[in-house]
């Protein structure tokens, strides 16, 4: 035997081993028994932090009683990818996990969204509406113990005004007096606000968690957005505690005991997991193997098979978001409002959105959704399907069609051609434009749907020297204060998102009244008002408000879901103990 | 050997350097802005500018070319704008995932699609030869995140709701919530069951190329004068096949594995998607999605480097299985 082959076999032999090392080593690597957590590898910040989280936790008494006690697992396609700092950009799952579990706001909102206290007991606004002043809780602590003050507030605060920071909701302080002289720590649990008055004041409040101070005091503003404490090793104050991470695929919590009983308590469950599985028929498959307790955001159709199967139920509930094709009034043809209202008039979108939602939703006509407090109750009701009314409007408006079949034209020979721009890999938006395209025809407007790559789109309708198009299809998201602003106000005219190109005085005086009266009654009529003008004028074809739908397993109890979010009781949810997991299965 | 492997590895350097500028210009300069991506719901030009300022966009371009590969030599690829950590940090998250899953798949894939191809091979021209043909045709023309869903439709959902089998497998993840808490054998076998469906569906479609290649190869190699003598001097016909056919037959089949050791890398995203696998795929089909370039160019270097080490690898063991090459 040749001493080649003998190493050529070593060679094999070793290989073989090394990878079946390997294997082993990564099956291993990662392990950790509940309770006990590794810091190993950690950035430094982390391996101080998080030990001290442990020691806290570990002094703390467990609440005791029936309810307390298992897991819950809720399953989404997105990761909770930017973290829990609430510095840095957050999507609507991280800024729910954010507010509603690990970090505290000073005020939360009930069902009717009316403001509540939460780490504020209570507060008080000055006579003239410019100074703020909050008085917090003082039996609320941080996860490592140490307790959530007044200068936590302010620090927060000053932080999230720095520019440096680059905060990404800066509408928030857009009434503020922008750091240190905007606020005022009165003693350890008083803090007060400089601003100016406006509508809604307490909303930055619900939505602006506060972080803490003693650890996060000495990074560079500049730097707080990629701060381990974001995704490593976030410490809050909430009901839950970060335990563990895995990228990509889950965040653990775990409950925390110190959480003040008037508030609610020390939440139900041990711990809580939420997991990422981006590919929804695999989700639902979870949710029917008992895999994920909660499914958020199925399919509409997905809707039903959830609702046909025995173990899980369907909820559904309010959004804030809207589907709509937006006009552009700059284009001529689109300028005249009653040319728009036909465009909507002859759409049926009833039948869209029975399609396309399997009927999850609401029809649109303004873009104040049902959920909110000033939502004119029967608008729904105000540009039902109507061809002949469509067919008069467009008359009406100088587009004829003497033959009454062809495409309209108008007195200078101009034919009523319009296109709608919607983006790649979004089929809802796609049928938009095509059921449009069809329905449209038949009171002679002539629509061509194009689609576009998403910056391509983006960029061809905001950016105020291209305004490239007659109607697109979008979504918008609101919050739970509406602010319509940067929408239609005639002074936003060049801001990137007055793509309606509208400028209407009645619509400018409603917008900026809104924005200062503080009293809701008072402004219930406006609201009604304004959404009476909305949908007079279109300056977008409103759709729909699609509604939020969740999967949630039968075992899991006082689960409640509304506007607010999916997140919103999480603290109240509870397992049966005999439907454990590890025990039913 | 070693010093051939050693020439090999340093000329590839000068190739990964060519891939990196390359990577990082056409990043640079494609369309969209990533401030204007992370800069949330307010395009405020002075938010958009404090963001650029701190991603380190606001610099020239050569400047921050400079500074990328100055900073890539002693191992900092910067920071991953979507995830706010360090780059390094986020792909050693996510690459051992991947890893176990392709190496897995294509061990598999390699023995299984072997096998076939030596049985078909060796009952040439049978009715075995003639259904395995069918069945792995049907495999190989099969998407395989159709498989997947397949499988997951088959021994997740029905094997529990439907027939209640005492063994069903977890439609998605890598461990199961409980793990932790699992006596060190369960846990072993919690990962297998939850690597079971996922390097299934990869590894089917690529055994039945794979078998394809081994029978065809195989099949030549039975015709050569080699083969007649082996038999002739009264060797047993296993002897024959394992030994002296199968030996000869595997080159071929060994450039393939240089060629799909990186497209297990990046060529599993749709499979890391349909079972919720934290893989390489995922995560640099998602960074481009989030123009987040600095990961984006992180991952394609790394796959840039196991094209090379792919390559090399099949090099190696040419000479492992045949004896005439030689890189001395």
């Amino acid at each position: 035997m040749s001493p080649v082959l003998h190493h050529r076999r070593q060679w094999v032999v070793g290989g073989a081993i090394l990878i079946l090392a390997m294997g082993i080593g990564l099956a291993g690597c990662g392990e950790s028994v509940p309770g006990e957590r590794s810091v190993r590898g950690l950035p430094e910040f982390c391996q101080e932090v998080l030990p001290r989280v442990d020691a806290h936790l570990a002094e703390m008494e467990q609440p005791q009683g029936e309810r307390y006690g298992g897991t819950v697992v809720v399953g989404a396609i997105g990761d909770l990818a930017d973290g829990l700092n609430a510095f840095s950009l957050a999507d609507y799952t991280g800024a729910q996990h954010q507010t509603h579990m690990h970090l505290m706001t000073l005020v939360r909102v009930d069902e009717e969204l009316e403001p509540q206290p939460y780490l504020a007991r209570s507060w008080e606004l000055s006579e003239d509406g410019s100074e703020l002043t909050f008085h917090l809780r003082d039996d609320v602590t941080w996860h490592d113990g140490e307790p959530t003050t007044a200068r936590d507030v302010a620090f927060t605060f000053i932080r999230a005004t720095d520019p440096e920071t680059a905060f990404p909701n800066a509408a928030f302080w857009a009434n503020y007096t922008a750091g240190e002289d905007g606020v005022e720590v009165l003693d350890d649990y008083t803090v007060r606000f400089h601003l100016r008055p406006h509508s809604e004041i307490l909303d930055t409040w619900r939505a602006m968690p506060i972080m803490p101070r003693h650890l996060l005091e000495d990074a560079p503003p500049s730097e707080l957005n990629r701060h381990p404490f974001g995704t490593r090793c976030p410490v809050g104050n909430g009901p839950f505690v970060f335990f563990d991470r895995s990228p990509g695929a889950s965040w653990t919590f775990v409950r925390n005991p110190a959480f003040p009983q008037e508030l609610g308590g020390p939440p139900y469950v041990d711990r809580y997991v939420y997991r990422v599985v981006p590919e929804q028929t695999t989700l639902l498959t979870e949710l029917l193997t008992g895999g994920v307790d909660v499914y958020v955001s199925p399919t509409p159709d997905q809707a039903s098979r959830i609702e046909a199967e025995e173990e899980v139920d369907l909820l559904d509930f309010h959004f804030r978001s809207y589907v709509f094709v937006g006009w552009n009034a700059r284009r001529p043809h689109l300028s005249d409002p009653r040319v728009r209202r036909a465009l909507t008039l002859g759409t049926n979108r009833r039948e869209i959105l029975e399609s396309l939602y399997g009927g999850y939703g609401e029809i649109a006509n303004a873009g104040v959704p049902p959920f909110h407090w000033g939502y004119l109750d029967g608008i729904e009701e105000a540009l039902t399907f109507d061809r002949d009314e469509a067919d008069r409007l467009l008359d009406e408006a100088g587009w004829t069609r003497p033959d009454g079949t062809g495409i309209r034209e108008n007195g200078d020979g101009d034919r009523l051609e319009i296109s709608i721009k919607y983006n790649t890999g979004n089929q809802q938006r796609q049928q938009i434009a095509e059921v449009m395209q069809a329905q449209l025809r038949e009171i002679g407007v002539a629509v061509e749907p194009r689609v576009l790559e998403w910056a391509t789109l983006f960029d061809q309708i905001t950016s105020p020297d291209q305004r490239d198009f007659d109607g697109v299809v979008m979504g918008w998201v609101t919050e739970l204060k509406v602010d319509d602003h940067d929408l239609f106000h005639s002074s936003k005219v060049d801001q990137p998102f007055q793509w309606a190109g509208i400028q209407d005085s009645e619509l400018d005086r409603l917008l900026d009244t809104l924005q200062v009266v503080m009293d809701r009654e008072e402004a219930i009529p406006l609201w009604h008002e304004y959404q009476e003008r909305l949908a007079e004028l279109q300056p977008f074809t409103y759709f729909f408000y699609p509604q939020r739908l969740a999967g949630v397993n039968r075992r899991l109890q006082g689960v409640h879901m509304d506007v607010r979010g999916e997140w919103v009781s999480v603290a109240d949810w509870w397992i049966p103990e005999e439907a454990r997991r590890g025990r039913s299965r | 050997m070693t010093r051939y492997a050693l020439r090999r590895l340093l000329g590839a350097v000068p190739l990964l350097l060519g891939v990196a500028t390359l990577l990082f210009f056409v990043f640079s300069l494609a369309p969209g802005d990533p401030a204007s991506i992370y800069a949330g719901s307010n395009l405020s030009a002075e938010v958009m500018d404090q963001m650029r300022r701190n991603m380190g966009l606001d610099r020239p371009i050569h400047e921050r070319y400079v500074r990328w590969m100055g900073s890539m030599f002693r191992g900092d690829f910067g920071y991953s704008f979507a995830r706010n950590e360090p780059v390094r940090d986020v792909v050693f998250q996510f690459l051992p995932n991947t890893l176990i899953l392709s190496g897995v798949a294509l061990g598999l894939a390699f023995a299984g699609g072997v096998l076939v191809g030596v049985v078909q091979a060796v009952r040439w021209n049978t009715l075995t030869d003639r259904a395995l043909s069918v069945v792995v045709l049907f495999f190989y023309s099969m998407p395989s995140f159709w498989l997947a869903l397949v499988l997951i439709l088959v021994f997740s959902l029905y094997a529990r709701n439907v027939w209640g089998w005492p063994i069903w497998f977890p439609p998605s993840g890598m461990v199961s919530v409980d793990h932790a808490a699992l006596p060190p054998l369960g846990r072993v076998l919690d990962r297998a069951m939850h690597l079971t469906l996922p390097a299934l569906s990869l590894a089917t479609v690529l055994a039945a190329g794979i078998a394809r290649y081994a029978r065809g190869s195989l099949l030549e190699v039975l015709g050569q004068d080699y083969i007649r003598t082996a038999r002739a001097k009264g060797l047993p016909e296993w002897r024959v096949v394992g030994a002296h056919g199968l030996r000869n037959a595997l080159i071929p089949v060994i450039t393939l594995l240089g060629l799909y050791l990186p497209v297990l890398m990046s060529g599993t995203v749709v499979i890391e998607t349909v079972f919720g696998w934290p893989g390489m795929g995922k995560l640099m089909v998602d960074s481009v999605f989030q123009r987040d370039t600095p990961v984006v160019m992180a991952c394609a270097l790394l796959f840039a480097g196991l094209v090379v080490v792919g390559n090399l690898l099949a090099d190696l063991l040419y000479s492992v299985v045949d004896p005439r090459i030689r890189y001395d």
